[in-house]
């Protein structure tokens, strides 16, 4: 039954360099890496996760409002598509939107039969509420802890499926020879000891890197460990200048408020106790996209209509039942995080970075430009979400095209043979590692992570212009030069989270110069991406996506063509 | 506000003795426990070792034992626990094993997940079946687990026996079991009524009092509980001992004690507990072995039990609401 192992205990006799192989190993234990997973090993194939924390701690687990599909006969994945590709502002690829809409249905019948509860409307259907830039209420949910919901399900999943879990395992380098993958080199955690896994496919699953800015929603695990290591692997990345800014956060802490809240009715007023999205998207109102809501917000705190630099979102209205049963996470978060019941008053919100539109280029079958190399969920940029992602469909696109990417490794793996797996990957990454431990520390590392943070929020936040973001890469290369000379004061092998923390900030400082570098070069406003200098989307010269390549330690700047099959690019209103 | 933190430090292995370690940090209105370790472990002691990851209480990482019970570091704020117990003590969970200070190792707990096979066995694998919101609602307390262990960190029989479920697997085990479309709900249960299962639980009700979701494992393992009687798996001394006991209440409207033991053990293993029956006779504490007189007022205990059986019969499990 169940799982061979999942237990780092039990697999202590690897120690040592030894070299553990695997058909496929899957980084990231969310529900892109899950779900990926649970196809290999359906399949049959020998597949592990390899996770800095157990599978259920994954940031998926913390998403709240929704998963979009065309589930009813008046609604169809046609206007699913239309809906995203105007979200994304054109700049989505309509081949693989269309996979993410049409597939959409399948994967939430998928889930059910694995065991997801959802909740329902009075007919015993699947409820759906009404979500940002839709234009039919198409957004699945399981009160508002779906990601919750979604995550339990799938590593029920696993378990039965006997996948290998190698958890609070930290993946330093991926061994990529004659582009194409041979495993990865992981730091066991509690040992301190460093491992190769061997595979013939990886799957990266590693998520967002929200805590690249001050203000985020996102996990303190969440820190673009998988872009930074597909980049320094060779792997190009893509649309990373797109970075999305939720509308409702709480202050101070950054917690998430789901957009349900507005999906279920609520209102965002400003000081005045005027509905301001009245003037922003007189149609859509609070319901625009996230990033045309996000910049109202930031516009009225900026013009003096703030209450403390946050506007209000008020849900009194709906009643206290209405708000326990749809809302109860919301109401507990606002009571513990915000000390307000928003049964009472209204809760104090502001924009913050949530979700990263940009990561590894990959296909609609997850391949990357590395052969054996599959990216899925917020690591990839498959292009579902262009420039601007739309609520309710970062879980869509982490079911739909895990499972894709799942399926891709199972007939990549049967077709192929085990590639070698040469020793100086790892006497490499040892001797990166050692130097951390020794070296004595200029500074300590937070110090450069706490000005990266503040860096970025200021530099590349909702707002950019061309000083701005070329003082922050001024900035982000400045904390590259010191960081390579920060070290560690814990010289400890075991559970030395301190330098776990330094090896992501690395990470970091990486994700954050891509984000800079595309963003300085576009010169256009484009969904998430506002250049104050640069106002007006421009098509004729940015309907392109950017890419990043890390060539011999220098990163270049490469565009691609945006896939337009049926939705002309138009202007954009809500 | 200044204010002192008291941190119980562990080294890996046991390799030196555990030790107080007292910080003093600024507490601003609102801030976390969680909060102030990340501000330590930045500024004063790097080598201070928690977990974390969502701060937002669903990701069940920072499960800890502050001022003497388990809780999330992250959605406990210092303040309020300075003014009720004037100092803020963390310490790692009860009941497992420490691996680094407030660290603990959880491998037994996944296993325990493990071992109830936690995850849905539909009798068609296709699993068409459709579920109503009443039947969803019957499982939905079990589903909102984070697998945080704050339960099975308070557990008192967990405490005397390492080997037990606890309320965490079990009460995902009811997450199935009371799933309208398992199709092995039985097997299960059989399952859970052997040795270290669901009948294990002393009902201190500490699992649901100290669960940060309100998970409410007592409740699923009452289900459980209830639903194998139901189905006739009582074969065993769990469901013996509960059967005799309302059959007592029924009959004399009191606990008789002593048939208890008989009826729950059989008479050969019985006559195993006559050392400690012998004790307990010394220390005055031995029911009388007489049969009980019937209580005053039969005729009410007779009415609830009619009461009951009729609600019974009415509907089945009333699900997962307490």
């Amino acid at each position: 039954m169940g799982c061979k192992c999942s237990t780092t205990k039990d697999i202590l006799f690897f120690q040592g360099g030894f070299l553990v192989t695997h058909d496929v190993i899957i980084i990231g234990g969310g529900i892109a890496g899950m779900r990926s997973a649970i196809e290999c090993a359906k399949a049959g194939l020998n597949t592990a996760i390899v996770s800095k924390v157990y599978p259920v701690r994954s940031h998926s687990v913390a998403a709240q409002g929704g998963i979009n599909a065309a589930l009813k006969s008046t609604d169809s994945w046609s206007a699913h598509m239309a809906d995203t590709v105007k979200g994304s502002d054109f700049l989505a690829d309509q081949d693989a939107t269309e996979v993410l809409c049409k597939e959409a249905a399948f994967d939430i019948t998928e889930l059910e039969k694995m065991g997801a509860i959802w909740s329902r409307d009075e007919n015993g259907n699947v409820a759906q509420r009404p979500f940002g830039g839709a234009g039919y209420p198409r957004t699945c949910y399981l009160a508002d802890r779906t990601g919750h919901g979604i995550v339990h399900v799938l590593y029920e999943q696993i378990i039965k499926h006997g996948v290998f879990i190698y958890d609070e395992w930290h993946v330093v380098k991926l061994a990529v020879l004659d582009n194409a993958a041979r495993g990865i080199i992981a730091v066991e955690l509690k040992t301190g000891r460093l491992h190769r896994l061997r595979s013939k496919a990886i799957i990266l699953a590693t998520g967002g890197y929200g805590r690249v800015f001050k203000t985020t929603t996102n996990a303190l695990t969440s820190t673009g460990d998988g872009m930074a290591l597909a980049l320094s692997a060779g792997a190009n990345l893509m649309d990373m200048e797109f970075v999305q800014f939720h509308p409702t956060v709480l202050p101070r802490t950054g917690i998430l408020i789901t957009e349900g809240a507005r999906g279920e009715g609520g209102y965002l007023l400003n000081s005045k106790g005027e509905r301001f999205m009245e003037k922003y998207a007189p149609k859509a109102k609070e319901l625009a996209s996230r990033d045309v809501v996000s910049r109202a917000e930031q516009a009225e705190i900026s013009e003096g209509r703030g209450v403390d630099g946050c506007v209000l979102l008020d849900v009194r209205h709906l009643g206290a039942e209405k708000i326990n049963q749809r809302l109860s996470q919301i109401r507990e978060l606002s009571i513990n995080f915000a000390g307000i019941d928003p049964v009472e008053k209204p809760i104090p919100v502001r924009p913050g970075a949530h979700y990263s539109m940009g990561g590894v280029m990959a296909g609609i079958d997850g391949q990357t430009n590395i052969t054996g190399l599959y990216a899925a969920g917020e690591s990839a940029c498959i292009s579902v979400h262009g420039a601007n992602r739309l609520g309710g469909n970062s879980l869509l696109e982490a079911v739909v095209f895990g499972r894709r990417a799942g399926q891709a490794t199972e007939a990549f793996v049967k077709s192929t043979t085990l590639g070698d797996f040469p020793d100086g990957f790892l006497s490499e990454a040892s001797f990166e590692l050692a130097g951390i431990l020794k070296r004595e520390p200029s500074e300590p590392a937070y110090i450069i992570r706490n000005e990266m943070t503040v860096a970025m929020e200021e530099h590349a936040g909702l707002f950019r212009n061309k000083t701005g973001l070329e003082k922050g890469l001024e900035k982000i290369k400045e904390l590259k030069e010191r960081f390579k000379k920060a070290g560690l004061t814990d010289k400890a092998d075991g559970f030395n989270s301190e330098l776990l923390a330094f090896l992501e900030l690395g990470n970091m400082l990486d994700v954050s110069e891509t984000i800079l570098l595309g963003a300085l070069a576009r010169n256009e406003s484009r969904g998430a991406h506002s250049r104050t200098d640069f106002p007006q989307r421009d098509d004729v010269n940015w309907l392109r996506h950017t890419l990043i390549r890390n060539q011999s330690g220098e990163l270049h700047l490469d565009y691609k063509n945006v896939v337009i099959t049926k939705i002309k690019p138009a202007e954009r209103k809500y | 506000m200044k204010i002192k933190l008291k941190i119980k430090r562990s080294a890996p292995l046991n390799e030196s003795e555990p030790f107080f370690q007292a910080f003093s940090i600024d507490a601003y209105e609102g801030m976390t426990v969680l909060e102030a370790l990340l501000k330590i472990a930045d500024e004063d002691d790097p080598t201070l070792s928690f977990r974390k990851s969502c701060r937002s209480a669903i990701c069940g990482s920072c499960a800890m034992t502050i001022n003497g019970h388990a809780r999330l570091a992250c959605n406990t704020q210092i303040l309020p626990e300075i003014h009720k117990f004037g100092e803020v003590i963390l310490e790692p969970l009860s009941n497992h094993a420490v691996l680094k200070d407030l660290m603990v190792d959880l491998a037994p707990f996944w296993e325990k997940m493990e071992r109830v096979m936690p995850y849905l066995t539909p009798p068609d694998a296709e699993n068409t079946a459709k579920m109503t919101s009443e039947d969803e609602a019957k499982i939905d307390k079990s589903q909102q687990c984070i697998m945080c262990g704050s339960c099975n960190s308070e557990c008192n029989a967990l405490e005397i026996d390492e080997h037990y479920a606890g309320p965490a697997a079990l009460a995902k085990a009811w997450r199935f079991i009371g799933d309208t479309r398992e199709g092995f709900a039985e097997k299960r249960l059989d399952k859970l009524s052997t040795e270290h299962g669901m009948w294990d639980c002393v009902r201190c009700g500490h699992c649901t009092q100290y669960c940060p979701k309100n998970v409410a494992p007592l409740k699923a393992i009452e289900l459980l509980r209830s639903r194998a009687i139901k189905l006739g798996i009582t074969d065993n001394h769990g469901a013996k001992h509960a059967l005799s006991m309302t059959n007592s209440i029924k009959r004399v409207g009191r606990l008789d004690e002593a048939a208890m033991t008989f009826k729950t053990l059989g008479f050969l293993r019985s006559l195993g507990m006559i050392p400690f029956g012998i004790k307990m006779e010394l220390h005055g504490k031995m029911p009388l072995p007489l049969i009980l007189p019937q209580i005053d007022g039969m005729d009410e205990v007779k009415a609830i039990f009619k009461t009951f059986e009729e609600k019974d019969k009415n509907k089945e499990d009333s699900g997962g609401k307490s």
